[in-house]
C-alpha cells in the first residue's frame, strides 16, 4: 500500500510541487512567480522551499540579474518521482483502493 | 491516512496551480508578441502617413514582420510539452481569421482608405478579445480596450487619423503587452 509523502502533502509545498513538475525538467520558476503562483507571503514561501530542498525534492539556485538578487527553484528527479507517486496514491485513495 | 474527500481536494489543487501556470506562461510569450506588434503598427502608421502612396507595401512588410516574430516568440519560448500543438494551432486559427479579413475587405467590402485602416486593427482586436474567452481576461480588456480607441479614433481623429491610431492602437498594443506581464 502507498504512502502519502508527508513533505510534499501540506497544502503550499503540494502547491509549490505541483508548479514545478508541471515544467520541463531542468526548467525552475524565479521565486516571485512561484509566490505569485501559490498565493504565499514571502517568509512562507521561503521556509517551505527550505524544507523541500532539505528533502533534495528542489534546487534552489540564487544568483545575481543585473543589481536584484534572482532565486530559481527546480524541481529535481527524486522530487518528481515524489510527486508523481503522491499524486497516484491521492488517485488511489479516491479510487477506493486504499482505506 | 486522508479520505476520498480530501484526496480529491489536493488533486483539485494541483489541477488549479497547473492552469495558473500554464496561464502565466500563455501571458509571458503573449505580452512579448503584443509588445512586438504594438511596435510595429506605430512605425507602419508613421511610415504610412509619412508616406501615403506606399502604404499596401509597408502594410505588407509590418504584417510579415509581425508574423515571422510571433512564430519566432512562439518556436522559442521553450513553455512546457504539448504547448508547441497549442501555439501551432492557434496560429492556424488566426490565419484562418486573416484569410476571412482578407475576403470581407477585398472581395466582399469595398471600403474607403479610412475605414480600411480602422478595419483590420479592429478584427484582429475582435480576434484577442474572442482568445480572451479561453486564455485570461488581460485579452479581452487588451482587445475591447484598444477597439474602443480606435473607433473614437475613426470619428474623431479627422485628417489626422494615422497618427491617432499611431498612438492609440501601437501605444495600447505596448501599454497592454507590458501590463499582462505584470499580472
Amino acid at each position: 500500500m502507498a504512502e502519502l509523502d508527508e513533505i510534499i502533502h501540506q497544502p503550499l509545498r503540494l502547491r509549490i510541487m505541483a508548479a514545478l513538475n508541471a515544467l520541463p525538467a531542468s526548467t525552475g520558476l524565479e521565486f516571485a512567480r512561484l509566490k505569485k503562483l501559490t498565493g504565499a507571503t514571502d517568509g512562507n514561501l521561503g521556509a517551505h522551499i527550505e524544507t523541500l530542498a532539505r528533502a533534495g525534492y528542489v534546487a534552489v539556485d540564487k544568483a545575481f540579474v543585473g543589481k536584484k538578487p534572482q532565486t530559481t527553484v527546480t524541481a529535481t528527479a527524486a522530487g518528481r518521482g515524489a510527486f508523481a507517486r503522491h499524486v497516484a496514491t491521492l488517485q488511489e485513495i479516491i479510487a477506493g483502493k486504499q482505506p | 491516512m486522508i479520505d476520498s474527500q480530501q484526496a480529491s481536494a489536493a488533486l483539485n489543487d494541483i489541477n488549479d496551480v497547473v492552469h495558473r501556470l500554464r496561464q502565466s506562461q500563455i501571458y509571458q510569450i503573449a505580452s512579448l508578441i503584443i509588445v512586438m506588434w504594438g511596435a510595429l503598427v506605430f512605425v507602419g502608421y508613421l511610415a504610412n502617413y509619412t508616406w501615403p502612396p506606399q502604404g499596401y507595401t509597408i502594410w505588407a512588410v509590418v504584417d510579415l514582420i509581425g508574423i515571422a516574430g510571433s512564430i519566432a516568440i512562439a518556436a522559442f519560448s521553450g513553455v512546457g510539452p504539448g504547448a508547441g500543438a497549442y501555439a501551432l494551432r492557434l496560429l492556424v486559427a488566426f490565419l484562418l481569421f486573416i484569410a476571412f479579413g482578407i475576403f470581407c475587405s477585398v472581395v466582399l467590402g469595398h471600403f474607403r482608405p479610412r475605414q480600411m485602416l480602422v478595419f483590420w486593427p479592429l478584427f484582429t482586436m475582435l480576434f484577442y478579445a474572442l482568445a480572451g474567452l479561453w486564455f485570461g481576461y488581460a485579452f479581452i480588456v487588451i482587445g475591447l480596450g484598444s477597439s474602443a480607441l480606435i473607433v473614437t479614433a475613426y470619428f474623431y481623429a479627422g485628417p489626422a487619423l494615422l497618427l491617432w491610431m499611431a498612438v492609440v492602437h501601437g501605444g495600447a498594443l505596448i501599454l497592454g503587452g507590458l501590463w499582462m506581464r505584470r499580472i
